[in-house]
C-alpha cells in the first residue's frame, strides 16, 4: 500500500459540508457499504487509471463491493476513509485474503473465512463465519454479482415470540472489538481524510440484516415479509426489540467514543430504507410511533456527548418521512434518491438544506449512470452539483453503490464532472 | 349463521385468524364460493389497493390484507375447482434470472389473486425457459416479470426473445415492473405493459384481459 496523502484539505473538505460551510465539495467512495463500489468497478477503474495489476479485494462480500486501495484513492481524490465493522455480513473478519474467482472470471480477493459451494446449476453459496457444517445464508445466482439472504425462518409460535431471540447480534462490544476501532479510527484520521465510522448495532429493523446472514442459527423473526407484517401487527414485540437495542447501543457508543474521540468526523446509523421508488415503507404516523423515539434516543445522546455528525440510509421516496427524521436528529441524508417520487433535488434543498447534508444524489445509478451516454452523465453531474451544493453541505457520491456492469467510461465521466465542478 | 359480510373488514384489516374462521364457518354452511370471492374478496383487495395508491396503506398492511386473503382463499380454491369456476384470468409471475428479490413480486402476486387472477408464481431467479414452459403446461395468457437490479433487466428482454422463439409471444401479454424498471425500458424491450406498483398491476392485468 502507498503512503496516505498527509495532507487534512480533505478533511476540511468533508467538515465543512457537515457544517454546511459550502466549499469545494468533498468526494466519497467506499466511504460506507452504502456510498461503495461493485469490485468489478473497482477493477476496471484500476485498469483504466494504469495502476498495478493486482486483484482487487472485497471488504463488503454481501454486496461484493471492491476496496479502494490507496493508489487508486490518490488518483480519484477521494476526502472521506470509512472505518468499518470487525467483521461483514457473513460474521467473518476481513482477513487472512485469499483469491477467489466471480461467476464472470474476474479473480478478486476475499477473507479467508469466505467458504463457498457451488450446486448443479452455478448458484454459489457461502456460509455464516465461513462455517461449511451450517446451513447456507446467502446466495448469488449462476452469472451474478452480489449476494442475497436466504431465509432461514424457523416456525413462528405467535405465543413464544421472545424478543432476545432478534437481539442475538446486539451483544456489548468486546474489549477485541474496542481495539480494533481504536486502530481502525487512529489509520484512518492519519490519511488525512475524513472519516465516517459504522460501529454496528445502531440499525433498526434494516431489511437486510433481519435475515442475519452473519449468524449460523438465526431465531425470532428473520423472514423479511414477517418483519414488515410485524412492524404493524406486533409492535409490542418490536418495541422491546429496540428499546434493548438501544440500551445496548448506547452503552457500546460510549465505550467507542471513549476510545476513538473526535478521530471519527461521522458515525453510520442505520440503513433501514423507508422508500419505495413511489411511495414510502410506512405512514409517518408509524414512523413516528415505531423508530422515532429510539432514533432521538441514540442522536440525543452521540450530539449530547459527541462532536459526530449522525448518518441516515434510506432509499426511495421520502419525501414526508424527512421532516421527522430531521426531528430524529439526523444530520446527513444518503442516498438521496433523486429518481425516487417527489424526490427532485430542487425541492429537497429548499425545504431540508438547512436541516440535512446530502451525502449523495449526484448521479443516478439506475438509468444514467449504467445506461447513459458519458455526455448524459457529465450534464447530470453538473446539474445535481449545482443544485444540491446550495444546501451548503453536499458530499459527492452517486445514488447508492456504484453497480456491477456499470460502463468504466461512465464512471471516469461521472468523476470528470466532479472535478470540473469543483474547479 | 356466518356473517360473511365480515370477509371483507377481515381481508381490509390484515386479519387472517377471522377470515380463516369466516372462511370454515361459510364451508361448513355450505355457502357459495365464488360469491365469497366476487362480493367480498376482490372488494376488499381493491379496496386495499385503492388504499395503497393513496398511500393509507403501505408494504406491511399490504402483506397482511394478502396473508388474510390467502388464509381464505387456500380454503375456497379446492371448491372453487370443484364447481368449475374460471378465474379472472391466468397469471404466470417471477422473477426474472439472476436476480433474487421477490418482496415486489409476492405484492404483486397477491394483488393479482387478489383480484380474481389464477397465479403461477415461479419464484425468484427464473430462466426464461421456466417461464416459458410454465405458460405452455398452464395456458395462462399473462406474463408478469419482476427486476430489482439494473445488471437483471436485460434479462427481461431475454425472456421475451425466448416467448418469441417458442411461438408463444402472440398468444400472451407481457407486464414488466420493478424499482428500476421504466415505461421507456418496457417499450425498448417489446413488452406489453409496465406495471408502476402492486395495485396498478391490477387494473393493467385486468385491461390486457379484457383487450
Amino acid at each position: 500500500m502507498n503512503e496516505p496523502s498527509a495532507t487534512q484539505e480533505s478533511r476540511r473538505r468533508l467538515q465543512n459540508a457537515l457544517a454546511h460551510r459550502g466549499g469545494a465539495l468533498p468526494l466519497d467512495f467506499d466511504g460506507t457499504a452504502v456510498s461503495g463500489v461493485h469490485v468489478s468497478c473497482v477493477a476496471g477503474l484500476r485498469r483504466h487509471y494504469g495502476l498495478e495489476p493486482r486483484p482487487v479485494a472485497v471488504h463488503e462480500p454481501y454486496q461484493m463491493l471492491g476496496r479502494i486501495d490507496e493508489d487508486l484513492k490518490q488518483v480519484l481524490g477521494i476526502d472521506v476513509e470509512g472505518v468499518y465493522p470487525p467483521r461483514t455480513m457473513f460474521g467473518f473478519a476481513n482477513a487472512d485474503w485469499k483469491e477467489w474467482r466471480m461467476p464472470d472470471g474476474l479473480v478478486v480477493l476475499v477473507p479467508g473465512d469466505f467458504r463457498t459451494t457451488t450446486d448443479a446449476e452455478g448458484n454459489t453459496y457461502i456460509y455464516p463465519e465461513g462455517d461449511l457444517s451450517v446451513p447456507p445464508s446467502a446466495k448469488m445466482p449462476a452469472g451474478g454479482c452480489f449476494f442475497d439472504s436466504i431465509i432461514r425462518q424457523e416456525p413462528i409460535e405467535e405465543e413464544n415470540l421472545n424478543p432476545g431471540d432478534n437481539l442475538e447480534e446486539f451483544q456489548p462490544i468486546s474489549e477485541e472489538d474496542l481495539a480494533y476501532f481504536r486502530q481502525a479510527a487512529r489509520d484512518a484520521v492519519r490519511t488525512g481524510r475524513g472519516v465516517i465510522a459504522n460501529f454496528g448495532g445502531t440499525a433498526l429493523g434494516d431489511i437486510a440484516l433481519v435475515p442475519a446472514p452473519f449468524l449460523k442459527h438465526p431465531k425470532g423473526i428473520r423472514d423479511v415479509a414477517e418483519w414488515y407484517m410485524a412492524t404493524r401487527s406486533r409492535t409490542d414485540f418490536v418495541h422491546r426489540i429496540f428499546d434493548r437495542q438501544c440500551e445496548i447501543v448506547l452503552g457500546n457508543l460510549s465505550r467507542i467514543h471513549a476510545e476513538v474521540g473526535d478521530a471519527v468526523d461521522a458515525v453510520f446509523l442505520c440503513g433501514t430504507d423507508f422508500g419505495t421508488q413511489n411511495s414510502s415503507f410506512c405512514s409517518v404516523d408509524s414512523f413516528r410511533g415505531l423508530y422515532m423515539p429510539y432514533y432521538r434516543r441514540i442522536n440525543d445522546w452521540i450530539h449530547g456527548n459527541t462532536a459526530w455528525k449522525t448518518f441516515k440510509h434510506t432509499c426511495g421516496s421520502v419525501d414526508r418521512l424527512l421532516p421527522s427524521l430531521i426531528e430524529s436528529g439526523f444530520d446527513i441524508f444518503n442516498p438521496v434518491q433523486c429518481s425516487a417520487a417527489r424526490m427532485d433535488p430542487e425541492h429537497l434543498v429548499s425545504a431540508y438544506g438547512r436541516d440535512l447534508v446530502f451525502w449523495g444524489g449526484c448521479v443516478d445509478t439506475q438509468k444514467t449512470l449504467p445506461f447513459g451516454t458519458p455526455e448524459q452523465v457529465r450534464e447530470e453531474v453538473l446539474r445535481r452539483c449545482e443544485i444540491l451544493s446550495k444546501s451548503g453541505g453536499l458530499v459527492f457520491n452517486s445514488i447508492h453503490n456504484l453497480q456491477a456492469r456499470t460502463p468504466v467510461g461512465n464512471i471516469v465521466a461521472m468523476l470528470e464532472a466532479f472535478r470540473e465542478f469543483n474547479r | 349463521m356466518v356473517d360473511t359480510a365480515k370477509l371483507y373488514d377481515a381481508v381490509l384489516n390484515g386479519d387472517h385468524k377471522t377470515s380463516a374462521a369466516i372462511t370454515d364457518a361459510a364451508i361448513a354452511e355450505n355457502l357459495d364460493p365464488q360469491e365469497m370471492v366476487t362480493k367480498f374478496m376482490i372488494p376488499a383487495m381493491d379496496e386495499v389497493g385503492r388504499r395503497f395508491e393513496n398511500e393509507e396503506y403501505f408494504v406491511p398492511e399490504l402483506l397482511l390484507a394478502a396473508r388474510a386473503m390467502k388464509a381464505s382463499l387456500d380454503k375456497l380454491r379446492p371448491l372453487l375447482a370443484a364447481r368449475g369456476a374460471e378465474p379472472t384470468g391466468k397469471v404466470v409471475i417471477g422473477t426474472v434470472k439472476g436476480d433474487l428479490h421477490d418482496i415486489g413480486k409476492n405484492l404483486v402476486s397477491a394483488m393479482l389473486e387478489g383480484g380474481g387472477f389464477e397465479i403461477t408464481d415461479l419464484g425468484a431467479d427464473v430462466t426464461p425457459e421456466k417461464f416459458v414452459a410454465a405458460v405452455e403446461k398452464t395456458g395462462a395468457t399473462l406474463v408478469c416479470l419482476s427486476a430489482l437490479l439494473t445488471v437483471t433487466m436485460p434479462a427481461m428482454k431475454t425472456t421475451i426473445e425466448a416467448f418469441v422463439k417458442a411461438g408463444l409471444r402472440e398468444r400472451i401479454k407481457i407486464i414488466i415492473g420493478g424499482a428500476p424498471v421504466t415505461q421507456q425500458f418496457a417499450d425498448d424491450i417489446g413488452a406489453d405493459a409496465y406495471g408502476a406498483s402492486a395495485s396498478s398491476a391490477v387494473a393493467i392485468a385486468r385491461k390486457l384481459v379484457a383487450a
